[in-house]
């Protein structure tokens, strides 16, 4: 029970300024371990931002991000070892291009956390077969369609066998028929008890999916709640108004 | 006129020959050296240290911005001045290090360029991964921005064989020296009709081959 009390990830007045343009304006959040988190809002919004400042890609401009209990410092050398426990998912794939399918899996692992080549490989392996993709182990990515891509960053984050998930708009790069292959993948994670943190306009997906959904606009979480709260009952309107148009 | 064109050289085709392997020999010097440090001055310009930065993009600047020709009399006269243990080396070391310098300004620009050139998602992709940040540079970035550098350095070389022309004004045996030796000859004209002959041969034999070089890296992209 303790477990469920400590937050995985705890941001504590979280700001972001790009110049004088303020993109987060103080968010206090806490995800916990096991749950699916779905934030939803208009672009520009700040979602994305505030995705990327969980693992310091982007770093903020004052407040705090905790991880596990620990202060993340994008400057310490030990956000590597952080990192490797925050899995992340991009809208552009941002496979390696010069590396295997296989490779794009076990280069960090190997390299980063000592897993001997064969063992890393044998990992790959499986986890390809979960996807799909065992048959692309030996290709290299431009072989690749987009869902498919998607679908190898997926386990290539999960090679590092991550704490929690974060996924940055994984389905807005593909085409129509690709969403589905790589929603489910997604979804076979979040049944599976992994942590999640997606920012979504997948409204259909974030409502099945998402213990809790948060509505970031203007830099603040403007509301949150079940996916049932949020998407039957908006309170704000602001979230009435996104919701009728994306809806 | 004197002796036709054809006659000089079939006189005189050695000495293209040496001075040919001579340009060939320091336009290589040149590039190799400037390559090494032309890296370093790269990465410390892309260093997050803004004075190491601003240094460097100074250095760059600076030897990109004067003439070649200039540099090479600057080595030339005042390097022996205040670099003691030069004094005994050949006249030629000033020359290259010259050369060499000038070179690293613009192989130092390629590699900044190729750096930059890759994607940030894939530098993003491997932070996120985890990866250390040299990790990510010799694993992900550079394996990606060699295919861009290569051909570059490769051209960077057809340049300097251009360049290395302005060493004959220092007596050094290269393609342009050859005019000078046979000057003393009272041959004027011909070699020049040679020499030229000879520096395009070359440009457009390299740049033919960088042309392939590049399909060659591009087919895996």
């Amino acid at each position: 029970m303790t477990d469920m009390q400590s937050p995985l990830i705890e941001t504590v007045d979280l700001k972001k300024n790009f110049n004088d343009l303020e993109v987060l304006k103080g968010i206090n959040e806490k995800i916990y371990k096991g749950e699916v988190v779905c934030i939803i809002g208009p672009s520009g919004g700040g979602k994305s931002t505030f995705l990327r400042c969980l693992n310091m890609l982007e770093e903020p401009s004052s407040g705090e991000v905790y991880f596990e209990g620990e202060k993340l410092d994008p400057k310490s050398t030990n956000i590597d070892l952080h990192r490797q426990k925050i899995g992340m998912v991009f809208q552009q794939f941002n496979v390696f291009p010069h590396l295997t399918v296989m490779e794009n899996i076990t280069l960090a692992p190997t390299l980063e956390k000592k897993v001997p080549l064969e063992e890393a490989k044998e990992k790959a392996l499986k986890l390809l077969k979960q996807v799909g993709l065992e048959d692309k182990a030996n290709e290299y990515p431009r072989k690749l369609s987009g869902g498919q891509k998607q679908r190898l960053a997926i386990v290539r984050a999960m090679a590092m066998e991550p704490d929690v998930m974060l996924f940055d708009e994984p389905t807005s790069a593909l085409d129509p028929e690709m969403v589905k292959g790589v929603l489910e993948v997604i979804r076979k994670l979040t049944d599976s008890g992994m942590t999640c943190v997606i920012v979504t306009h997948e409204m259909g997906f974030a409502r099945e999916v998402a213990d809790r959904v948060l509505f970031i606009d203007e830099g603040i979480v403007m509301e949150e709640g079940t996916p049932e709260e949020l998407f039957n009952d908006p309170k704000h309107p602001r979230t009435k108004e996104f919701l009728s148009q994306v809806l | 006129m004197g002796p036709s064109i054809l006659d000089v050289f079939k006189e005189y085709w050695p000495i293209f020959l040496k001075g040919t392997i001579g340009t060939l020999r320091y336009a290589f010097i040149a590039v190799a050296g400037g390559s090494v440090l032309g890296a370093f001055v790269a990465f410390a310009h892309l260093s997050k240290n803004k004075i190491i930065s601003a240094i460097s993009s100074a250095y760059a600047n600076i030897l990109r911005g004067t003439p070649l020709l200039v540099q090479m009399y600057i080595a030339y006269f005042f390097l022996p001045l205040v670099v003691p243990f030069l004094n005994n080396v050949d006249k030629e070391v000033y020359v290259l290090i010259a050369l060499t310098l000038n070179s690293s300004a613009y192989v130092s620009e390629i590699i900044r360029g190729g750096i930059k050139s890759v994607d940030i998602g894939q530098s993003e992709a491997a932070r996120s991964l985890g990866m250390s940040a040299s990790h990510t540079m010799t694993k992900i970035i550079l394996p990606q921005a060699i295919k861009n550098i290569l051909p570059a350095l490769a051209n960077e070389y057809i340049a300097m064989i251009k360049e290395t022309s302005l060493a004959g004004t220092f007596m050094l045996y290269e393609l342009m020296y050859t005019r000078t030796i046979l000057a003393n000859k009272y041959l004027s004209w011909q070699p020049l009709f040679i020499i030229a002959a000879i520096y395009l041969i070359l440009t457009v034999v390299l740049t033919t081959l960088v042309k392939v070089l590049e399909r060659r890296l591009s087919v895996s992209d």
